[in-house]
């Protein structure tokens, strides 16, 4: 016995959420499938394998206000961006979730960043679990899986007319009243299978790899855009600046990606990582090397958004089985 | 020999003979079925060259990477036109290149782990399908197309101002600024794009609609009387905004004025990079 | 509700001081008293400076904090940021956050002989170390200072010098890249100086800083010298957005130079993965 919730009374229930929440739901969006703050449910794709961005824009924005300042009788005021209202996200994956979970190990570690801090405590998150894989995820390589409730507040599996729901903490309980469930004598349905990718001991093997010049042959054909990070859950570089508008002045974070020319060059010119194989291994080194030694997971949830979407094919599940290849040395 | 075998032959003597030190063509991906840039730089390499119907990819940019260097290339015509744009413009030297010229019978639409048998469109409006310069031809010369080329430019034309400008607000709110566009783009090469300027500031860091709208339209204008129509940026970017479009656009404005299309020999300059003395074009006449 | 780390402290510009043509020691004071006291650093440690409207920048803190004067850090104009800065004047508000990063392990430098040498800007994270040794001069042995730059206009705080010499079992050493007319000084690079000098590394610590170029020769004629790798030290600069190890940009393979750094050994930075 599950509790259970029709498809009907899911509905029902959003559009109940979005009186007094940002209910933000998997939509079509120009020949994408994005998340985005819905007017009506009616908007939600609900057959769809995952978005083409992942959900970190809602804690991590493309663009955000840090703080204003303002002049004012001769005092200069800081005022800090406050984050309003409260949001539920709903259509998570897994993978996403996890990649929130991973998120929040850089950014919720002391000094906590305010921001990203108030987005997550105002956020509630409800999650459909994968019936099928992508031919591109591999999150069970990547400490997750298709049906992993973990880092969700609700969890739905879809089954014929409806959704077994697992309310999966109190923030959940909170959002989701138990009266609006019925217990139903319903199977879970297996979790589909997912292609593996040999990760274990890559950290070791990505270290014993590093000078070998597989990096810049690889690099060959990155063009150096930011796609894989903008897309992906787990990556979060940024940069800094500040706008001024009609005397207001903002100071405004902005997403960045490593793999952008400029991104290590400082004032004066001189970049201590100008060639297009280092800087093309120094995200591959942060995902599987450095970012699991400091907080003990992957730096990579196994989207595969990256996969999908990287104009020249890189791969990291391929760059992942190369390396675990390649024999130890510089010249193998 | 089908295509991959004659330049997978051609290009395995090219590094053989140690004329080139790389070339630079396709190779299957990890799909199985879509394609991607492969680098050759030893003989035996060259054997996992192919050439057919999902090779889209616009291989010229990478000669930028490989300046001063002997490069073999492949290419379909609209890549060879942006030969002649680099080679116009002083980026490469036409002695560092060895190009094989594809005779192209359009691309299909394709994505990660998707093929088919449908020609894209942009390609079924394409009116040059043999290369413009090679130093090895594969396939057979044909009659170029003399179909109208502009359909979709003139669709976008229909629209009144109000709703062109709605259209491409609608489209530019999407962008993310990630620059593949840029980066995929053999005519955007500059050592510090403006976009980058940060003193004075062109746009910025922002990633907000009204900086995304400077950012596409000013890289249009930069191209126009440049872009010879490869399409890679259209295909590249994440969330499907018609740059074709927009550069399609001012490619045909240029042919209008000025009878001129990017890429098509060496010798012609660019109209927005030439200054005629002599010239009026109706401004203060 | 957490207090927002890239939230700057308001502080004012007291005093901006020329030191070279494109160097300006700025002497700033936090405005809250409370955070005026509670701000401890130590040498080595750096802050971001803001020039409100363009951005903010991490400065080494070239003052020491026991003195419980006005933060100073010198500061070259060469960039938005920096160009922003060298346009205040006194009595404007800057911003402050920090102070971040690790220091200069003093204690352990006890008793031993420290050797100074500093490049150019490279110089302003060291004088903190010179002012702490010059005010504790018994716990130290002897104190070699070698101070050089391209020209002798670029020679930074010049107004120093002969405090500096005057202190006991002190020796100041200046050099130049190029001379001009009036300058009867030294004119030689950095390492070549230090071949001359012939320092001993018995019982010695060498502190270096400057140009990557200068520090990289510069250690060379160190280990010709005989110098282990864990008795140099320097400090590691880069591009920085956050200082707070969130903006993942200043890593040296995996260690992040706002974090781990900027000082580091050369035993250190010889371990690291990463090689610039």
């Amino acid at each position: 016995m599950s509790q259970f919730i029709s498809k009907k009374g899911l509905l029902s229930w959003l559009d109940k959420l979005a009186e007094n929440h940002s209910l933000v739901a998997p939509t079509r969006v120009e020949g994408s499938i994005l998340f985005r703050k819905i007017d009506s449910t009616e908007d939600i794709v609900f057959n769809f394998s995952n978005t083409n961005l992942s959900p970190k824009e809602f804690f991590l924005p493309p663009s955000e206000t840090i703080f204003s300042v303002e002049k004012k009788d001769g005092q200069m005021n800081l005022i800090p961006e406050v984050i309003e209202g409260q949001t539920v996200i709903f259509g998570l994956r897994p993978c996403d979730a996890k990649g929130l979970a991973t998120l929040d190990l850089p950014y919720l570690e002391e000094p906590g960043d305010a921001l990203y801090s108030q987005h997550r405590n105002k956020t509630t998150l409800v999650g459909l679990s994968c019936l099928s894989a992508c031919p591109e995820c591999f999150c069970t390589s990547m400490g997750t899986g298709p049906d992993d409730p973990s880092n969700l507040d609700i969890i739905l599996t879809e089954v014929e007319d409806g959704y077994i729901v697992q309310i999966l903490n109190e923030k959940g309980k909170a959002l989701l009243p138990e009266e609006l469930l019925v217990m139903k004598d319903v199977a879970t349905p297996p979790a589909p299978f997912v292609s593996p990718v040999p990760s274990r001991g890559i950290t070791d093997k990505m270290r014993q790899a590093f000078d070998n010049p597989y990096w810049s042959r690889l690099a060959d054909r990155c063009i150096h855009c930011n796609i894989c990070s903008y897309i992906c859950p787990t990556c979060y570089c940024f940069d800094v600046r500040d706008y001024t508008n009609k005397g207001r002045i903002d100071r405004v974070r902005s997403w960045e990606s490593c793999q952008s020319p400029g991104f290590t060059k400082i004032a004066g010119g001189y970049d201590p990582r100008p060639d297009k194989g280092p800087r093309l291994r120094q995200r591959f080194a942060h995902k599987l090397i450095y970012f699991p030694e400091i907080f003990g997971t992957m730096h990579c949830t196994g989207c595969g958004r990256c996969v999908k979407t990287c104009p020249v094919n890189i791969d990291i599940r391929e760059i992942i089985q190369d390396i675990q290849k390649l024999r130890s040395g510089k010249n193998a | 020999m089908n295509p991959s075998e004659e330049i997978a032959k051609k290009a395995k003597e090219l590094l053989q003979s140690k004329a080139v030190e790389c070339f630079i063509g396709y190779q299957r991906a990890t799909d199985g079925m879509t394609a991607r840039p492969l680098f050759a730089h030893a003989p035996e390499e060259a054997d996992r060259l192919i050439f057919d119907q999902t090779c889209t990819h616009n291989l010229v940019k990478y000669l930028l990477n490989h300046k001063g260097k002997a490069t073999g290339i492949a290419v379909k015509p609209c890549d060879s036109r942006a030969i002649n744009l680099l080679l116009i413009e002083h980026q490469i030297e036409r002695k560092n290149v060895f190009i094989i010229g594809v005779v192209c019978p359009g691309m299909v639409e394709t994505s990660w782990n998707k093929t088919s048998e449908k020609v894209k469109d942009i390609c079924k409006l394409c009116q040059q399908h043999t290369p413009v310069i090679y130093d090895f031809l594969v396939g057979e010369p044909g009659p170029e197309p003399q179909a109208e080329a502009y359909p979709d430019v003139a669709k976008l034309e229909a629209l009144s101002p109000a709703e062109r400008r709605e259209f491409w607000e609608k489209h530019f709110s999407r962008c993310i600024r990630c620059y593949a566009c840029r980066q995929v783009c053999p005519g955007c090469y500059c050592g510090e794009c403006f976009v980058e300027r940060l003193d004075p500031l062109w746009v910025g860091i922002r990633i907000a609609p009204s900086e995304n709208e400077m950012w596409n339209s000013m890289r249009a204008f930069h191209l126009s009387g440049r872009c010879i129509g490869c399409n890679q940026c259209e295909r590249v970017c994440p969330v499907n905004i018609p740059l074709s479009l927009l550069n399609r656009k001012l490619e045909k404005e240029a042919l209008e004025l000025f009878k001129f299309r990017a890429g098509i020999d060496a010798e012609t300059p660019a109209p927005f990079a030439t200054f005629k003395k002599d010239e009026k074009i109706g401004i203060g006449e | 509700m957490l207090e927002n780390p890239l939230l700057p402290h308001l502080a004012t510009l007291q005093d901006v001081v020329d030191l070279t043509p494109d160097v300006k020691l700025f002497k700033i004071e936090l405005n809250d008293p409370g955070i005026r006291k509670s701000f401890e650093y130590k040498p080595g440690q750096f802050v971001f400076l803001s020039a409100f409207g363009t951005g903010e920048a991490p400065f080494g803190l070239t003052s020491v904090y026991y003195r419980h004067g006005p933060l100073e850090a010198a500061v070259r104009r060469i960039g938005t940021v920096t160009r922003s800065l060298h346009e205040l004047e006194p009595g404007e508000t800057v911003g402050v956050r920090g102070p971040f990063g690790n220091q200069f392990p003093l204690d352990e430098y006890r008793g031993k002989n420290i050797f100074i040498i500093g490049g150019g800007i490279g110089f302003a994270p060291l004088r903190p170390i010179i002012t702490t040794i010059l005010d504790h001069r018994n716990e130290y042995a002897d104190l070699l200072i070698l101070n050089g730059a391209r020209t002798p206009q670029d020679l930074v705080f010049a107004t120093e010098f002969d405090t500096w010499a005057a202190s006991p079992r002190t020796w100041l050493e200046l050099t130049v890249d190029a001379g001009d007319k009036s300058w009867t000084g030294r004119v030689a690079l950095i390492p070549a100086v230090v071949k001359e000098l012939n320092l001993s590394p018995d019982n010695a610590i060498a502190i270096i800083c400057g140009p990557p170029i200068m520090i990289h020769f510069t250690l060379i004629e160190l280990k010709k010298l005989g110098f282990a790798d864990n008795q140099i030290v320097t400090t590691l600069e880069s591009k920085m957005k956050c200082g707070l190890g969130k903006c993942a940009r200043c890593n040296i393979g995996e260690k992040y130079i706002c974090q781990d750094g900027p000082v580091f050994t050369m035993e250190q930075i010889s371990q690291l993965i990463e090689k610039f």
